[in-house]
């Protein structure tokens, strides 16, 4: 199969195939483990983003009681936990418990690359307003076996600590060929 | 099963997917990058009916980018042909869109194994944001199949540039 089921996540994170750090027993689901949301949020400053340029943006801190996510913006949140693989590859899922609410986890890009090891950057919409805390649990992760050689990730949001803004504008633009 | 990068170098150069006009350097672990085409086109006409034809207002990108509006479904095209003789590919951002609130492929990622053409892409922005005509949008990723393979021959497999059903397709599919 090529989907990991709990059990075999927790196996193959003894045998050092994958990282999930811290690891809690309880988080383990029957094909994923649980992540949970981290103490700080960044929210854009700017009107109109661009992805050819750098968007400023602000730091909130998620108070006891919580913050509430307003629907006409993205909140971009990250993972307590640092997660990867050199033999698999993470995709990130939300809870539907999560999904329930009207909170988006990503927008897009769900796909963790091979090799790549950090905290997952959360893409938060909340479609009504939503409170969020620091520490609930938000999403999943699963783990996919991959056929073919592996090249490990080498990108720029490689050992992302905290939620990790945009960075397209390092991707110099490209001219259309066709 | 998902394809490495290097195994999808691999089936390409054996005929077994498509991913055209090609470029080593977008070659991820496990995907492969497509970038946005010049055009866009958003519905004209509310509201959305998919029993009635479904105008749509055409938007060529300018070469300082364009600013997409909340609220609305923008649909454009893939610069790249992309299929797989016998794997699902599965259309998704990039994550650097992903973190500027832009929806790609927010519904529907997944492709039917034996068609290939430009893709459709379905485009939602969170806030503001302005798209460029050729930026790297999005990336795909192949996967492997179980089972007899049937070919593709539905409408949207000869579809190239931004569009929406013919009626008829979408009426006999929610009746």
């Amino acid at each position: 199969m090529s989907i990991l089921t709990g059990a075999e996540i927790v196996r193959r994170r003894d045998l050092g195939e994958l990282t999930i750090a811290p690891f809690v027993p309880e988080h383990i689901s029957s094909n994923s483990y649980d992540l949970t949301l981290g103490p700080t949020l960044l929210r854009y400053t700017g009107d109109v983003l661009d992805p050819y340029r750098q968007n400023p943006t602000e730091e909130l801190r998620i108070p006891p009681e919580g913050v509430v996510l307003s629907a006409d913006r993205v909140y971009l949140g990250a993972s307590v936990e640092r997660i990867g693989s050199d033999q698999l590859t993470p995709i990130v899922k939300a809870r539907s418990g999560t999904a329930r609410l009207g909170l988006y986890v990503h927008m897009t890009a769900d796909l963790i690359d091979i090799g790549s090891l950090g905290h997952t950057t959360f893409q938060l919409h909340a479609v009504q307003p939503v409170r969020v805390y620091a520490g609930m649990v938000l999403a999943q992760v699963t783990f996919w076996e991959p056929v073919g050689q592996i090249v490990l990730y080498d990108g720029k949001y490689q050992n992302s600590c905290g939620p990790q803004a945009s960075r397209s504008w390092c991707d110099a633009p490209v001219e259309v060929s066709a | 099963m998902i394809l490495t990068g290097p195994e999808i170098v691999r089936r390409r150069a054996a005929g077994e997917l498509t991913l055209e006009p090609f470029r080593e350097d977008f070659v991820n672990p496990c995907s492969y990058n497509y970038r946005l085409g010049p055009v866009l086109r958003t519905h004209a006409v509310e509201p959305v009916d998919p029993r009635r034809d479904q105008p749509l207002a055409e938007l060529v990108i300018p070469s300082g980018g364009i600013v997409l509006q909340p609220h609305r479904v923008y649909l454009g095209t893939t610069v790249e042909e992309i299929g797989g003789v016998d794997t699902v590919p599965c259309l998704i951002g990039r994550s650097s869109l992903g973190r500027l609130g832009v929806f790609v492929q927010f519904a529907a990622d997944m492709g039917n194994t034996g068609a290939s053409h430009r893709w459709t892409l379905e485009i939602e922005a969170v806030q503001p944001v302005r798209l460029h005509a050729g930026m790297i949008i999005g990336q795909v990723s192949f996967w492997t199949t179980v089972g007899d393979l049937t070919p593709y021959r539905g409408h949207f497999g000869r579809f190239d540039d931004a569009t929406v059903p013919p009626v008829a397709h979408l009426t006999a599919r929610s009746r």
